[in-house]
């Protein structure tokens, strides 16, 4: 290939993707920006939030906890096989609520969101789509954004921090356990070593994280759902990228909390 | 009335390539042609679902391409849409289906008690018994039913115009001529401007006030029924022929003990 073709399919490939970029901003944008709006003006109906939460909060319970209590477990057993040898073993404490506080709550909380919550809504919304329903809503006068997008995101941002909290609480809880069976620490010198490094502002910055993820993911959700095209498989297609958009998005935010807000 | 000017579209290839039509207060006017040609893009440019790239829809003098969110919400109120698939919310039932044909002003001005009456009505008149679907959901009705559901949704706002995409396809012949019938009563007793989209020709040139072929992004024929059915034009001609021996060939494989 010619240095001159090269160029030319690089700058096409850049194009491309920069206008895929801008047509997805854009897309986010006006669909944030139209579900406060029509939360502002009264527009959505608080049944529908209420049916969202319990579909995207108390339904969830179940996986957010079996999650929690996993990542507290590794991280108890791995930390206290680590330090057995010059590290004081109290510090395991610190190490597992910090860890879990910070980061394996809100981050498994929000995988376990996009798999159960993100998908079916962006499969839900895309069958819709493909099948005239969100057509239907138009012709009838209503505007799919307070109707089908703003509870689903109000939903998520609300039941989010109740969903992380639950996960740290769960998670801590199951590091105790765990550090006493696996390597004897008990209760007490656990949270002695979790007091020792405590900072009131770690539990602050896990909602903080949690109150992000639960905007974004339904967002996201709902924004590929009304992308979608083609039938069946169009969903299926659909459903594949809003679950790797929504990943990489809470990953890149999830990367992007340290600086901003930990400094 | 409904204006179409010069309307163009296209999505990876043209589909609408300056079509222009005008549909008359309380007319019935059918668009016939073959599959994939713009039929429905047509019909949905009318009420704003789909927007034209060249050229102006216009409902009762408002361009659709042009209105406000209010004038086009105006239009749309003032237009019923019957969805090919029928299109019903999946999670409500038949009852709320139908009842979401209602804006939200009229359902708290009319009270539940009407509205239960307005959606019965609607249900009574595209031949389904209310008692039996009121409380169901879409997914435990047959095809047939979803697509008469359909047709309620889309009268029971009372509109002044109603666009109908297909109607009738997939149904058996008792609710085909139901629902043609309908159609016929809803324009001749209360006035409504229809457009009808549909492949069963034979059936709407029985009842329709014009009929229009399109073909190519074009319109290549608007005309009466009868001036459809004696036309001289090849291109009339062959698609009329061919969709009544298609036609013909289909109702003997319906008949019982037909030739199959």
């Amino acid at each position: 290939m010619s240095p001159v073709r090269l160029v030319a399919a690089g700058i096409r490939v850049f194009g491309r993707g920069g206008s895929h970029v801008a047509r997805h901003t854009g897309g986010l944008g006006l669909l944030a920006w139209g579900s406060l709006a029509s939360l502002a003006k009264g527009q959505v109906a608080w049944r529908d939030i209420l049916a969202q939460l319990y579909s995207v909060g108390v339904q969830s319970i179940p996986l957010v906890m079996v999650t929690a209590i996993l990542s507290g477990i590794v991280t108890s057993q791995q930390g206290g096989y680590q330090f057995t040898s010059q590290i004081p073993l109290y510090v395991l404490g610190s190490v597992v609520t910090e860890s879990v506080i910070l980061e394996l709550g809100p981050v498994l909380t929000a995988v376990v969101l996009i798999g159960r919550v993100g998908a079916r809504i962006t499969a839900e919304i895309g069958t819709m789509q493909v099948s005239e329903q969100i057509d239907a809503l138009y012709s009838l006068g209503r505007d799919p954004v307070p109707v089908l997008a703003a509870p689903r995101i109000v939903a998520g941002t609300l039941a989010m921090p109740a969903l992380v909290g639950l996960a740290n609480a769960v998670g801590v809880v199951a590091g105790i356990v765990a550090a006493q069976l696996s390597v004897g620490l008990g209760p007490d010198s656990f949270l002695y070593g979790a007091r020792l490094f405590w900072n009131s502002y770690d539990l602050f910055y896990s909602l903080m994280k949690a109150l992000a993820f639960g905007f974004v993911i339904p967002l996201i959700a709902v924004h590929m759902g009304l992308l979608t095209r083609g039938g069946a498989e169009g969903v299926g297609r659909a459903t594949t990228a809003s679950v790797v958009f929504m990943i990489i998005a809470v990953l890149v935010s999830d990367a992007m909390f340290p600086p901003l807000f930990l400094n | 009335m409904i204006e179409y000017i010069d309307v163009w579209k296209a999505f990876d290839v043209p589909v609408l390539t300056g079509v222009s039509l005008t549909v008359q207060t309380g007319e019935i006017l059918a668009i016939v042609g073959p599959s994939g040609t713009g039929k429905s893009v047509l019909l949905k440019t009318t009420i704003g679902l789909i927007v034209p790239e060249r050229g102006d829809v216009k409902v009762d003098g408002v361009s659709v391409v042009h209105a406000s969110r209010a004038e086009l919400q105006a239009v749309r109120r003032k237009a019923g849409y019957v969805f090919q698939y029928a299109a019903l919310f999946d999670s409500m039932t038949v009852y709320e289906n139908v009842a979401y044909g209602i804006s939200d002003d009229e359902c708290k001005s009319l009270g539940r008690i009407e509205v239960l009456r307005r959606v019965t009505e609607a249900l009574e008149d595209v031949n389904l018994e209310p008692r039996y679907v009121l409380g169901k959901l879409p997914a435990e009705l047959s095809g047939g039913m979803r697509k008469r559901v359909g047709v309620a949704r889309g009268i029971v706002g009372r509109p002044e115009i109603l666009l109908y995409d297909e109607p009738v396809t997939g149904l058996d012949p008792v609710n085909l001529a139901a629902v043609d019938q309908l159609i016929t009563e809803i324009a001749h007793k209360k006035g409504v401007t229809s457009v009808v989209v549909t492949h069963d020709i034979e059936g709407v040139l029985r009842y329709c006030h014009r009929v229009a072929l399109l073909e190519g992004g074009l319109m290549r024929f608007v005309g009466t029924p009868g001036q459809f059915r004696e036309s001289g034009d090849e291109l009339v001609r062959a698609f009329y022929d061919r969709k009544v021996a298609a036609e013909a060939a289909r109702a003997l494989t319906a008949t019982p003990g037909g030739y199959r």
